[in-house]
Parts: structure tokens; C-alpha cells; sequence
């Protein structure tokens, strides 16, 4: 079978159209996190948002490593909600607002803003654990 | 004079009511007929490919780097300065504005789960997140329409060979990437044609050859096949997921309403800390 597509009316547009910047709207890949290095935030839970197509949490804490910051609300950022349920355990319920947490995490390279990928949660009063590598749902007989 | 008009116009009415009479009523064309009892026994003398299948994605990685598109000249440029990106951390937002990854980038490189579902004359893919995803790869014995209607996933049709699924798509938007991650590929540019064989290679795990033909950005046709994995025992469904929940929290209205109100994001999508 032959591809019969026909342009079927392009609007020219003078010059090059910039993309993406005005509408971030997207899931995107990881890299401007630093996967080379992890960092640990203790602190309380503000917000777990549970949503496509990153799930957040935002904790306020003190980072270790930068400890001379003080305080401060650190948004980090996962992968999908089906994705966290089969790799990491996870329920829209895992943690809640107020909570003590443990958060590991790489940071987001631009050390001006305070996001990163998490990596894993301990939740303080159980010791519960919920960690967030999308490519552990492949590991054989993880149910 | 009035009366001959009046005769001029009885004639010409009835003329008019005798030619529909004898001109053949144009029958509607039912491209959906309603399945018959035969139709659904049918389906159960096709392969089990129920259940939430994933995407390997360390696969996808492997192919990135072992198996890339045999991109033109000028587009290898650009995916060489992606990679660079990339690796500087700076990726490329291939999936702006929450639209679908479309065909066949859906197949490509998703982290996310699909399900697929049998009816009479028809096979549908529904994709667990990113902006409402879905195929339907019809199966009824028709042909890509006369007249293109570009789509994300374009027009599949599709045949039974044994058990395997052979689709061919057309018509799919110039726009849709032709991507290798999420961060790196380009627009197919127009003129793609897909074909693929989708077969389950053992009882879990599903195999989707393509060759992919993208005249305007490759050399030649390009050959990959993407591995799902069925999760069988999990006691989880697929569930909605919208992409744009992503960039909105929830609020309440000056009248009380529950709504939605858009939240700030850098310009790489990710969100911003408050100050």
C-alpha cells in the first residue's frame, strides 16, 4: 500500500516558529536534573500532587547539603501516577500533608531553583519506603 | 396570460415529482454495519492480548543508541545538537503542549501503559496518559479513505495473518515527531507511511515490529521492534491520565466553583518552587 498523504494546506509562516517555550505543557525527559548526585531534604509534607504526567511533592525542610539555606519549600518531581503504582508502590494516599519526610533526590541543575527527581521517600512515623525508578516495573516477578 | 403560467408551472411540478420518482434513491454508505452473533464468536479465535501492557523501557534505551533512524543529512545535524542538549541538560521538549506522541512515536518510546481491546470489524489501543491517546486500526476489510484526513495516529487498517496484526497507517500530521526519547526527534514532515506486525513473541510479552517510511527526514524506511510486558496478577487498571493536569491546581472560583487555575512552570516543564 502506497501513502496517498497530501499536504492539504500549510499556512506559511515568515520565518521560524519557536516552540515549546511559551507552552510547557508536556512530559519531558530528565536531564535537567543531576543524576550524579543525590541530595536529602528532611522536612514536612505540603503537598502531594497526584497527577499526569509528573506526580509532585512539595516539602518544606532543609536540604543537608545545603544546609546554610535554611528552610525552604522544595518541589520534587516523578513519573506518572500508573507508573509510581507498579514501580514504587505508590497510592495517592502515600503521604500526606504535614507528615515528617525523608526525601533522597537528585537536584535540578540550575542550582537557583529548588526542584528535583526523587529518588526515594521515607515517610518518618511508619518507615515506609516509596522509591520512583520507572524502570524497575521490568525487574521479573515484581507484583 | 396568468392562466398559461399557471399551467407552465402545474407542468413543470409534476415533471419534477415524476423524475424523483423514477431517479434511484442514493443508498447511505454504512461503513459501520451492526456486528452480527458470528462477528463476536469470532473474536474469541483471536490471540489473548488483554491486561495492562508496559513499554521496556531499557529496551528503548538500547535502541536510542544501537538502532537510530537513518535520519537525512540535515536531520542528523539537528539530532546530533539534541543529543548535545540532551546531555547538557538542556532537553528538547519533543511533546510541547501536552498534545499525543502519535504514531508512531506512541510505540516508540512511551513510558507509559496501553491496553488493547477486540470488537467486531476493529482493533483499539488506548494509552494510559499524554493526551488522550488512542488507535483504532479497523479490521473490517476497507480501505485508507479516498480523501486524507490527518490525525495524530493517522488511518490504520489492519489484517489477521495467523496471529499476528498487520497495520498499515497514512495520513498522520506532519507535525508528529518522529522521536528515538523525549528528548530527541523531529516532526515526520509529511508522506509518513507505517507499517507493523504486532504478535505476542511469548504468553507476556508483546512484540510491535515497524518500518517506518519518512521520506522527508529519512533515507530509507527504517525497521524497529518495541517490546511491551504484560502485568497479569497486578491488582491495578489502567486509569485517565491528562497530560494538562499537570499545569493546573485545583481553586475555587470567585463563586465557589471547583475549577482549575494554571501554575507556573520553568521553560524546561518543570514546576517551580514557591519563593
Amino acid at each position: 500500500m502506497t501513502n496517498h498523504f497530501k499536504p492539504i494546506g500549510v499556512l506559511a509562516v515568515a520565518g521560524t516558529v519557536a516552540v515549546g517555550i511559551a507552552s510547557v505543557s508536556a512530559h519531558h525527559s530528565t536531564t535537567m536534573f543531576d543524576h550524579s548526585t543525590t541530595m536529602m531534604i528532611n522536612g514536612e509534607v505540603v503537598e502531594l500532587r497526584w497527577v499526569n504526567p509528573h506526580v509532585s511533592l512539595s516539602v518544606n525542610g532543609v536540604v543537608k547539603e545545603r544546609a546554610e539555606d535554611g528552610p525552604a519549600v522544595w518541589v520534587m518531581e516523578m513519573t506518572s501516577p500508573g507508573n509510581l503504582v507498579r514501580a514504587g508502590g505508590w497510592r495517592r494516599d502515600a503521604v500526606k500533608a504535614g507528615e515528617k519526610v525523608e526525601v533522597l533526590f537528585s537536584p535540578l541543575r540550575d542550582a537557583e531553583r529548588k526542584g528535583g527527581a526523587l529518588k526515594k521517600l521515607t515517610v518518618l512515623a511508619t518507615g515506609e519506603v516509596f522509591t520512583a525508578n520507572i524502570r524497575e516495573q521490568e525487574r521479573p516477578g515484581l507484583e | 396570460m396568468r392562466s398559461r403560467l399557471l399551467a407552465m408551472v402545474v407542468v413543470l411540478a409534476s415533471t419534477a415529482a415524476a423524475d424523483a420518482q423514477n431517479t434511484p434513491k442514493k443508498q447511505p454508505t454504512i461503513i459501520n454495519p451492526p456486528p452480527t452473533a458470528q462477528d463476536y464468536a469470532d473474536l474469541a479465535k483471536l490471540p489473548d492480548w488483554s491486561g495492562v501492557w508496559n513499554p521496556k523501557i531499557t529496551d528503548q534505551d538500547r535502541q536510542a543508541r544501537d538502532n537510530p533512524p537513518p535520519w537525512n543529512e540535515k536531520v542528523a545535524k539537528e539530532v546530533e545538537k539534541m543529543w548535545a542538549e540532551e546531555k547538557a541538560g538542556r532537553p528538547k521538549l519533543i511533546f510541547y503542549g501536552c498534545f499525543p506522541e502519535a504514531h508512531p512515536s506512541w510505540m516508540l518510546v512511551t513510558h507509559n501503559a496501553m491496553e488493547i481491546l477486540f470488537t467486531p470489524g476493529r482493533v483499539t489501543m488506548l494509552g494510559e496518559s499524554d493526551g488522550n491517546r488512542l488507535r483504532r486500526i479497523y479490521t473490517d476489510g476497507r480501505l485508507h479513505p479516498e480523501t486524507p484526513d490527518p490525525s495524530f495516529h493517522g488511518h490504520s487498517i489492519g489484517r489477521w495473518e495467523g496471529d499476528t496484526l498487520v497495520v498499515d497507517t497514512v495520513d498522520i500530521l506532519p507535525q508528529a515527531p518522529l522521536a528515538i526519547s523525549e528528548a530527541v526527534g523531529v516532526p515526520n514532515d509529511g508522506d509518513m507511511h507505517v507499517t507493523e506486525r504486532i504478535y505476542l513473541a511469548e504468553k507476556d510479552i508483546l512484540h510491535v515490529e515497524l518500518e517506518i517510511t519518512a521520506p522527508n527526514i529519512l533515507t530509507k524506511p527504517w525497521k524497529t521492534t518495541r517490546i511491551f510486558f504484560r502485568q497479569r496478577a497486578r491488582k491495578f487498571d489502567i486509569i485517565e491520565g491528562v497530560c494538562q493536569l499537570g499545569d493546573y491546581r485545583e481553586a475555587k472560583d470567585e463563586n465557589g466553583h471547583h475549577v482549575f487555575v494554571p501554575i507556573e512552570k520553568t521553560e524546561w516543564g518543570n514546576l517551580v518552587a514557591p519563593k
